[in-house]
């Protein structure tokens, strides 16, 4: 049986609209003139216990609308979600037991008290045994490194001190389904690095079922076998991460700067020039087919080359190429 | 039942214990508080002395009753605080009010623990007031014991009366973006018309009966006339049968209101 159970899920928001100038907002006052903004269009989907689930899509796509729905805190406006069984709007307390949350943008600790005193009274009201919370707590302080902060208030933390504690504090009580909004926004390599790490062992290891929302393709590679792609409020993609590292994986862009501008210029065979302006080109390979050098080589042999950088697709390029048909067409 | 009973009043209990460590965050303002408060009560103090050169009594109040009064309702201020406006009004700015919604735990109640918490700090925080009102302005406290436990259940009561009221008014925030207008202008009203500034004996009929048809004196004013004995003690049964009535009617507005209220986050998505 499904853990998490979507049936054409739809969230629309009705948005006071504004007309400009002082006429407008007092003409708002009086007659309020609304729009409707459809955030989630229809979209449907099932997790089975312990699958690990990538939920990506640019800013604005209705992850988070999703997510909130899927926590019971947004009611859909149509729809319906099932969580281990439960509505998790109608049933919002009972439903909180089994989860946890890390809303990446916002916290969950109290500001003013030392970590360990939010950690003690979370425990509490998740009614986990004092026995297991020891243990879960030492075996945490030992793998997010909290030994020096749980004496900290959560307002003396850096993001990345903030976002251990956080995460620390939404599984403490071993929940069933887990939601991770964004849980590595604006942190350093080693930062990410030490929360995937906790994340594999903590939910993967243990079967929890866990959606993962976030920008950076790396914590999805790392994490997920499974992703789902949602872009103006439907889902476009959903399948294993497997078929888009073949798709998108293959591509590679190089830029040079150079000395002078280019016109014209021979490049290897699987590679093509996307654009040449203001002393930049911009080249991109098949990596199946050509290499970095290959192509680096035979540009530098035809021009001063002051500087170069190779990059990888980005997540929002990837999500228009999708939407364009890009993935049906070639797969 | 007994059982979910007992591990219900241990998390409230946890989470009535967090408040003073998270008062103690706050050591500075503390011992700045106490000095604006002893300028304060100083003011009052003089101010009643100006007054009553000119007459002995004022509506059947001598002026040592009137400022036992004036300093017990100061010492008591505690009771009428309204930081529930302040807590909902973060919550929404800052988003955090998801997190509290997430809660396997009742959210009235919690919120209950979390005043009760701050109400028994600010009490204990008094303590040095009460030293300074003893040793500087004369104040005697009553030393019977029945007066103190009916007192005791009154403020209790009239606590819960502004709790439930203060609920109602903080549901506002979910609409009025705005929360420092409204914090400050409920403050204001507050301090007036709970009766901290004026025994409510010496108010005109007319204003008198505007201020006991609306709940703020409920929670000073009325118990802290017990105290005094400007109300006796035989009218306590009375008194307190009348704050059970403001707790149930406020009770379920305030539960009504909130379910509205809440459907601009869990509708609108906050």
């Amino acid at each position: 049986m499904p853990v998490i159970e979507v049936k054409e899920l739809t969230k629309v928001f009705k948005i006071p609209k504004k007309e400009p100038g002082l006429g407008g907002a007092v003409k708002g006052l009086f007659r309020p003139q609304y729009e409707n903004k459809l955030a989630v269009n229809g979209i449907n989907f099932k997790l089975e216990p312990g699958e690990i689930v990538g939920y990506i899509g640019v800013n604005g796509a209705g992850k988070s609308t999703t997510i909130k729905m899927l926590t019971g805190v947004l009611m859909p406006t149509s729809g319906t979600i099932k969580v281990l069984g439960r509505d998790p709007h109608r049933q919002r307390v009972e439903n909180a037991r089994d989860i946890g949350v890390v809303f990446g943008q916002r916290t969950q600790l109290w500001w003013d008290l030392a970590l360990i005193e939010s950690l003690n009274l979370i425990a509490k009201i998740y009614d986990v045994h004092p026995v297991k919370y020891r243990l879960m707590l030492d075996k945490f302080t030992e793998t997010l490194e909290l030994d020096e902060l749980l004496k900290t208030p959560v307002r003396n933390m850096s993001l990345g001190q903030k976002m251990r504690s956080e995460l620390a504090a939404a599984l403490i009580h071993e929940p069933q389904v887990v939601y991770l909004d964004e849980p590595t926004i604006g942190l350093d390599l080693i930062v990410k690095e030490r929360i995937r790490d906790f994340i594999k062992a903590e939910c993967i290891s243990k079967g929890m079922t866990v959606i993962l929302t976030t920008h950076d393709l790396g914590d999805i590679e790392e994490l997920c076998q499974r992703v789902i792609i949602i872009d103006d409020g439907r889902i476009i993609y959903d399948g294993p991460i497997e078929t888009i590292k073949k798709q998108f994986g293959k591509f590679r862009e190089i830029t040079f700067e150079t000395v002078e501008d280019v016109k014209g210029l021979d490049l290897p065979k699987g590679s093509e020039l996307l654009s040449t302006e203001d002393h930049k080109v911009q080249i991109r390979f098949d990596r199946t087919v050509s290499s970095a050098s290959r192509v680096a080589g035979m540009v530098m042999k035809q021009i001063e080359v002051r500087d170069f950088s190779l990059s990888e697709p980005e997540l929002s390029d990837i999500v228009k190429q999708i939407y364009n048909g890009a993935l049906e067409r070639e797969v | 039942m007994i059982q979910t009973a007992r591990r219900n009043l241990s998390i409230y209990g946890s989470i009535f214990a967090m408040i003073p460590k998270v008062f103690m965050a706050y050591q500075l303002w503390f011992w700045i508080g106490l000095v604006l408060n002893v300028i304060s009560m100083a003011i009052l103090v003089y101010f009643w002395r100006a007054i009553y050169n000119e007459t002995s009594t004022i509506s059947g109040l001598g002026l040592g009753q009137t400022l036992t009064y004036i300093l017990l309702a100061f010492i008591f201020m505690p009771l009428t605080s309204n930081d529930l406006i302040w807590e909902f009004g973060s919550n929404l700015r800052e988003g955090t009010i998801i997190h509290h919604l997430l809660r396997p735990i009742n959210f009235q109640g919690m919120n209950y623990a979390q005043m009760l918490g701050g109400l028994v700090t600010r009490l204990i925080l008094q303590v040095p007031m009460a030293v300074i009102a003893v040793l500087l302005f004369g104040l005697r406290f009553p030393t019977d014991l029945v007066t103190w436990l009916a007192f005791m259940v009154s403020a209790l009561l009239g606590f819960t009366v502004m709790f439930f009221f203060n609920w109602l008014l903080a549901c506002l925030t979910f609409y009025t973006t705005e929360i420092w207008g409204l914090g400050v202008l409920i403050d204001g009203m507050t301090f007036f018309l709970s009766g901290a500034l004026v025994p409510l004996v010496m108010m005109p009929e007319w204003v008198r009966t505007i201020v006991l048809s609306i709940p703020f004196a409920q929670a000073l004013a009325v118990p802290v006339g017990l105290l005094t004995g400007i109300t006796p003690l035989t009218d306590a049964p009375r008194v307190w049968l009348i704050q059970l009535l403001w707790i149930l009617g406020l009770w379920v507005a305030s539960t009504l209101f909130f379910r509205v209220a809440v459907r601009k986050i869990t509708v609108q998505g906050g």
